[in-house]
């Protein structure tokens, strides 16, 4: 049971998928913020949308390098 | 509802939650104040009788008590934190998930039926509670700007993308994870059990104040559906501790794990 010295922290298992989701949100989140932001300053509309898009594929990104190695 | 009058069926909602003071005066002790209070004293009781007589041979509630605890320590805790590190971790993650457990299926104990994680607050204490631990731990273990570092360099990602990277990393690992774990908890407590009072509340409607036979009919099949959907909330409660508590731990194995 203890023999295994895996330096990796844990197998992959359950919690996982609710990892991801967090990502998820939290790219969108900073990135559509971002965006909202810029919008309010320039008097813009079209940043928001650009900065959600943005974030939701950066997360997409993010997580191939994160998890679509192993 | 007032029987006997011809009523409008009134829906269950929000206000269904708001639980008066079960002691006049006594503002704070409302159900589940109470419910949670119950709770810590069953599992504190169950894990003292557990271990009282200890013995090689094990009785059959200590027998009990060793599996409930090594399934917490095995299959949650050591999984999830690794092998090295994770006893310390293991009396609060063992603690929590009982706490919780208990609390999401007094939503379908009888004469109880409240889960206390229908209430907000209890859900943002909980969450809150488990994202100072990890985070203590990490900053404990790496230092302040180490686990800072830690938690906002992604790992695997090309040094060119990673000023766009950081902000996502910080933002999902320090500010979305508490939020999402209390949501997650409180929503399924909530729609469970709104959800629940739909079912057995229409179907009381609709049997005994419609006034209509085919509708009481109808009612009957609604009440035989609410005793599935109890079954289906039984699930869900386990379900919603399992995760909670999965989660924390791995929030915790994440947070001390050597370099990626």
């Amino acid at each position: 049971m203890s023999e295994h010295q895996d330096p990796k922290p844990s197998p992959p298992n359950s919690g996982d998928g609710w990892r991801v989701l967090s990502y998820l949100i939290g790219g969108v989140l900073i990135y559509g913020g971002i965006g909202f932001g810029l919008d309010r300053l320039f008097g813009t509309e079209f940043l928001l949308p650009v900065g959600i898009v943005l974030g939701a594929g950066l997360t997409i990104l993010l997580l191939h390098f994160r998890y679509g190695k192993s | 509802m007032i029987a006997g009058v011809p009523t409008e069926f009134i829906p269950p909602g929000p206000q269904n939650f708001d639980t008066p003071p079960i002691i006049d005066g006594v503002e704070w002790f409302t159900k589940p104040v109470l419910v949670s209070a119950l709770s810590v004293v069953v599992i504190i009781w169950f894990y003292w009788a557990a271990s009282r007589k200890a013995a090689i041979v094990p009785s059959r509630l200590q027998f009990a008590g060793e599996l409930g605890y090594n399934f917490v320590r095995n299959s949650i805790a050591r999984d999830a934190i690794g092998s090295q590190e994770y006893m310390k971790y293991v009396p609060y993650l063992c603690g929590l998930f009982y706490f919780i457990l208990l609390n999401n299926v007094a939503g379908t104990i009888p004469l109880v039926q409240f889960p206390t994680f229908s209430h907000i607050g209890w859900a943002y204490a909980a969450a809150i509670m488990s994202w100072i631990i990890y985070n203590a731990v990490g900053i404990r273990k790496k230092g302040l700007w180490g686990y800072f570092k830690h938690q906002t360099m992604p790992a695997g990602v090309p040094v060119w993308l990673m000023p766009l990277m950081i902000p996502i990393e910080f933002i999902s690992n320090i500010v979305v994870r508490p939020i999402s774990l209390s949501l997650r908890l409180f929503a399924n407590m909530f729609a469970g059990h709104i959800l629940l009072l739909v079912f057995v509340l229409g179907g009381h409607y609709m049997v005994f104040e419609s006034g209509n036979v085919l509708l009481g009919g109808v009612g009957v099949i609604t009440f035989i559906f609410g005793l599935a959907i109890a079954g289906l909330e039984l699930f869900v409660q386990a379900i919603q501790a399992y995760i909670f508590v999965v989660l924390t731990a791995q929030y915790i194995g994440s947070a001390i794990a050597d370099e990626h």
